[in-house]
């Protein structure tokens, strides 16, 4: 639709350009013949299946086409007052809003250095959509020149855009991704929220006396742009771990400020790590007079030792002015308890099984076997042997003497879901095993975070949660994915699906390739 | 993130009951071992009552002129005639057969006057008198020709092949009869014996098992067995006549399938030539004959160990190599079309079936309208397998396999649910 209303527009430009300027302010009767035409989309008939020729399939025809035509080539009508202006700066290829952001800005949109600004993508979209008007160098940019402008390989790519604006006509929340802005799994463990701006900014409210480097002061601004802000950011998150765990020294003297401090609100109550709510559990019990300490206990995150992440092998001791008296706590070994957890009942394969009965088996007494008794001698004893061993029935030579023996005997028979463990022979594998090994490529580097749409009405930009979904983009002419770019994707994702998006001439399908683990089926 | 696992679904009329998961004994007592013969790149059965253990118990094979399982007869119409379940054929068709068994008996060398003279004593009308008596008869010749049998089973299949193939015939074994449907049959190759005493003992291959079930199901009407049908002129006559032509059919395994019983379970044994095949040169040979064997029989041993009942040859029918079944097919719908696909150590494919978009998303719409899920199954190669170590069934154990759900999401119509797709 965008590109026929860019010829449109060009092509107003040049027929009044001998008499008047290019004027975007409509006349009182322009206004009032677009405010009053037909806002009816064209309706679809019944198809017809093969031509035929007809002067009334002819006429048909040409009556959908004109209602078709009349309708692309609309011209759009906003209030001027209604479309938020914005610029457009090259150099850092964002657009940087001058008046204040309308409703998008609950879902796109970013603020730093104390202005809002727009990714590129986002800002061609609400061009689109009739909400922004761009200027570059005091001229308004028209949807053309943002497709050219806006699009390259170092913002967002044709194909990109066009999966970024299908999503978000359908409402969906789409963000850029940003694999180190993602939380470690270490941040993930510990329940840490996934912003670091926000916590930076109620516990710079709440603490009384800093101890805290200057940095902090300046840092307010909350950018989200990747590069290096970003990485900066982190540092100063775990910077800012670090000075919380020295904070409570200059608090010791009142209990219940400590506490409010450490477990205040949600966010900066998880951002201290679980020994601090501890410690001052156990101060609390040593000063009652000090009146009830408020614990949030749904705030207190204790690190979840039986989670099956990887865990650093220890935990580190807290701050000593913290422990109460001649408490001494030195590094916490957890593996020797990790080990003691999640136990899960072993099964035994059959060869082990068999090992088992094997034991069991040699403290029987071969004296007590009345064949065995009967038998006068050796050779006697041979006999039987030979003879209990022809009794093993269904032991074909072709078969078991050779170099490659079946894998069951059916002779021995034993119950079907020891077969089954017997016959897989086969490992299994899942998406992740190896992934680490196989390198990123940039064709399967995955793009966009995407959010439902229901989340819209209490979407925080600073803490939007998990995606529904992760993007790749490709074209339909692009090979498909093998299993080394299935995993590449699986690898930069996580633990959140990740869809192809597969653009063919704007038609737009979208293919999942999922880990799949096929359950055994044991019946009876 | 991990695929949701959906139940199978269940099919509204289920005719069989399940008897056993693999074809191996859970007790002591029961020996149970098959033969196989390898004929023209074809894996055959031919004892009937290992065609019926081995497709009954896990549902490996497929008749070679059923659909599925082996229940071809030589008519669809059964009908009651005094007290007997007799398969009907038209007169035309009665007589088409009698010239097929004609011709088979010139082709033995007899003369026109024997044949004509067997023909016309073959196609009197049979009173159903006799019809009992040779049933109760039979039942004595069938245990002694029951141990005939065990004893050379090559010869059957070896001169069957041989007159039959030209007629295009085939073995077909008796099953117990089911109170619904009635299919027993054993009708033995007239040629192949003297007309006499011998082909009645052997045209009662297993009444037992037929008057048995019979009885248990269904007092009334007896089937007689094999060789006799009921000819019809199109109206309302009937005469019960002997069937001049038996026809026998096999069961074919593929090449995992047999593979699978050799070496995964122990119970077949795979004859060329009347010599049994090992282990060992049963693997070349299947290699030899199919360049990815080692990935389709890798992918079918994974399935199988999970419990699951892989069928082949849903190439023709749903473009896949593979079908997965719950318990087998007549219980569950297929759940999973699976395409193998072999990767080496670096994950990367060669392409055993090279798709792009276009196919893939073919393959996709197929089978969702089929209602089934699309799945990959990679199986990894380690990068240090030598050609000697694939030259041998060890090698599985070195191979991993990697299982991969494809599927389609429509971005419309997600935007309500918070489902997986």
């Amino acid at each position: 639709m965008s590109c026929v209303t860019v010829t449109n527009m060009a092509e107003h430009n040049m027929t009044q350009s001998g008499e008047k300027f290019y004027n975007e302010i409509l006349s009182p009767s322009e206004l009032f013949a677009a405010q009053s035409r037909s806002h009816k989309l064209p309706v679809r008939g019944q198809k017809d299946f093969y031509p035929n020729d007809s002067e009334e399939q002819r006429q048909r025809l040409e009556q959908s086409l004109e209602e078709h035509w009349s309708l692309i080539s609309e011209e759009r009508v906003e209030r001027l007052g209604n479309l938020v202006k914005a610029t457009w700066i090259p150099s850092e290829k964002i657009v940087e809003l001058q008046t204040p952001a309308g409703k998008f800005w609950q879902t796109m949109g970013f603020s730093a250095r104390g202005k809002q600004y727009l990714h590129p993508e986002e800002a061609l979209h609400l061009m689109e959509c009739g909400s922004v008007q761009v200027f570059y160098q005091d001229l308004p940019l028209s949807i053309q020149d943002g497709y050219e402008r806006f699009l390259s390989s170092s913002t967002v790519s044709l194909l990109q855009y066009q999966v970024f604006a299908h999503l978000k006509r359908l409402g969906y929340v789409v963000h850029r991704f940003d694999p180190s802005s993602e939380p470690s799994s270490y941040a993930r463990q510990l329940n840490l929220p996934q912003s670091c701006n926000k916590e930076r900014r109620q516990l710079k409210r709440k603490r009384s006396a800093s101890p805290t480097p200057s940095t902090k002061s300046t840092s307010q601004a909350e950018t989200q742009k990747e590069s290096t802000a970003d990485i900066m950011e982190e540092e100063k998150c775990s910077h800012e771990e670090d000075e919380s765990k020295k904070l409570p020294d200059s608090d010791l003297k009142t209990c219940s400020e400590t506490s409010d401090t450490q477990t205040g609100p949600a966010d900066s109550g998880g951002g201290r790590t679980w020994w601090m709510a501890d410690i001052s559990g156990d101060q609390s019990e040593h000063q009652p007079a000090s009146g009830s300490p408020r614990w949030h206990f749904s705030s207190i995150s204790f690190p979840d030792l039986g989670s099956s992440e990887r865990h650093p092998s220890c935990l580190f001791p807290p701050d000593p002015s913290l422990l109460p008296g001649s408490l001494a706590v030195g590094v916490c070994d957890i593996t020797p308890w990790r080990s003691r957890i999640n136990l899960r009942q072993v099964k035994m394969s059959a060869k082990e099984q068999k090992r088992e009965m094997d034991r069991g088996r040699r403290r029987w007494d071969i004296n007590r076997d009345k064949e065995v008794r009967r038998c006068r001698n050796w050779a006697e004893y041979h006999k039987l042997q030979a003879r209990r061993e022809g009794r093993r029935k269904g032991q074909p030579e072709h078969l078991w003497n050779r170099e490659v023996t079946p894998l069951h005997d059916p002779s021995q028979p034993i119950p079907t879901a020891e077969l089954l463990e017997t016959i897989s022979v086969s490992k299994s594998s899942n998406l992740l095993e190896g992934a680490s090994r196989v390198k990123a490529s940039d064709q399967w580097r995955i793009r966009f975070n995407v959010y439902q749409p229901d989340t819209v009405a209490d979407f925080k930009k600073t803490n939007p949660g998990r995606p529904y979904c992760r993007m790749c983009v490709c074209s339909f002419s692009d090979p498909v994915p093998d299993l080394r770019a299935i995993k590449q994707m699986a690898v930069q994702s996580g633990d959140i699906q990740v869809i192809c998006a597969v653009v063919d001439y704007g038609d737009i399908s979208f293919y999942a390739f999922k880990d799949f683990q096929l359950p055994t089926d044991v019946y009876p | 993130m991990q695929a949701e696992f959906r139940a199978p679904r269940r099919r509204t009329r289920v005719y069989e009951e399940y008897e056993a998961p693999l074809p191996v004994s859970r007790d002591a007592e029961e020996k149970s071992h098959f033969r196989a013969e390898f004929i023209n790149q074809h894996v055959l059965v031919h004892h009937p009552d290992h065609i019926h253990k081995i497709h009954n118990q896990g549902y490996f094979g497929k008749g070679i002129l059923s659909r599925a399982r082996p229940d071809h007869s030589i008519s669809d119409q059964w009908e009651q005639h005094e007290g007997l379940m007799l398969p009907v054929v038209t007169q035309s068709r009665y007589e088409e057969l009698l010239s097929w068994a004609g011709s088979v008996l010139y082709a033995q060398g007899l003369d026109e006057d024997a044949v004509n003279q067997t023909l016309l004593g073959l196609s009197q009308p049979v009173d159903v008198e006799d019809v009992r008596r040779e049933m109760e008869g039979g039942e004595n010749g069938q245990r002694r020709e029951k141990e005939v049998k065990e004893e050379e089973p090559g010869t059957e299949g070896g001169v069957c092949p041989q007159t039959k193939r030209p007629l295009d015939e085939s073995k077909v074994e008796p099953e117990t009869k089911r109170c619904n449907r009635s299919e027993s049959q054993d009708l033995n190759p007239v040629c192949d014996l003297s007309p006499s005493s011998d082909q009645e003992s052997d045209s009662n291959h297993d009444p037992t098992s037929d008057s048995d079930s019979d009885s248990d199901c269904d007092p009334d009407p007896l089937v007689p067995g094999p060789g006799f049908v009921l000819v019809s002129d199109g109206e309302e006559v009937r005469e019960v006549r002997r069937c001049p032509l038996t026809l026998t059919e096999y069961l074919q395994l593929s090449l995992e399938e047999a593979f699978f019983l050799v070496y995964s379970l122990g119970c077949l044994s795979v004859y060329l030539n009347q010599e049994p095949l090992s282990i060992l040169q049963l693997w070349q040979t299947f290699r030899s004959l199919r360049p990815d064997f080692i990935s389709s029989y890798a992918a079918y041993q994974h399935f199988r160990s999970k419990g699951w009942v892989p069928k082949t040859g849903g190439g023709a029918k749903y473009g896949v190599d593979l079908m997965l079944y719950r318990k087998g097919p007549p219980f569950y719908h297929a759940s999973y079309s699976v395409v193998i696909e072999r990767v080496d150590d670096e994950f990367r494919g060669s392409g055993l079936r090279p798709f792009s978009w276009c196919s893939l998303a073919a393959l996709n719409r197929i089978t969702s309208n089929v209602s089934k899920e699309l799945m990959f199954c990679y199986i990894i190669y380690p990068a240090n397998l030598s050609e000697v170590e694939l030259d041998s069934p060890a090698c599985l154990s070195k191979l991993k396999v990697q299982e991969v759900i494809v599927s389609r999401w429509v971005s419309s119509r997600e935007r309500a649910e918070q489902d997986n797709i």
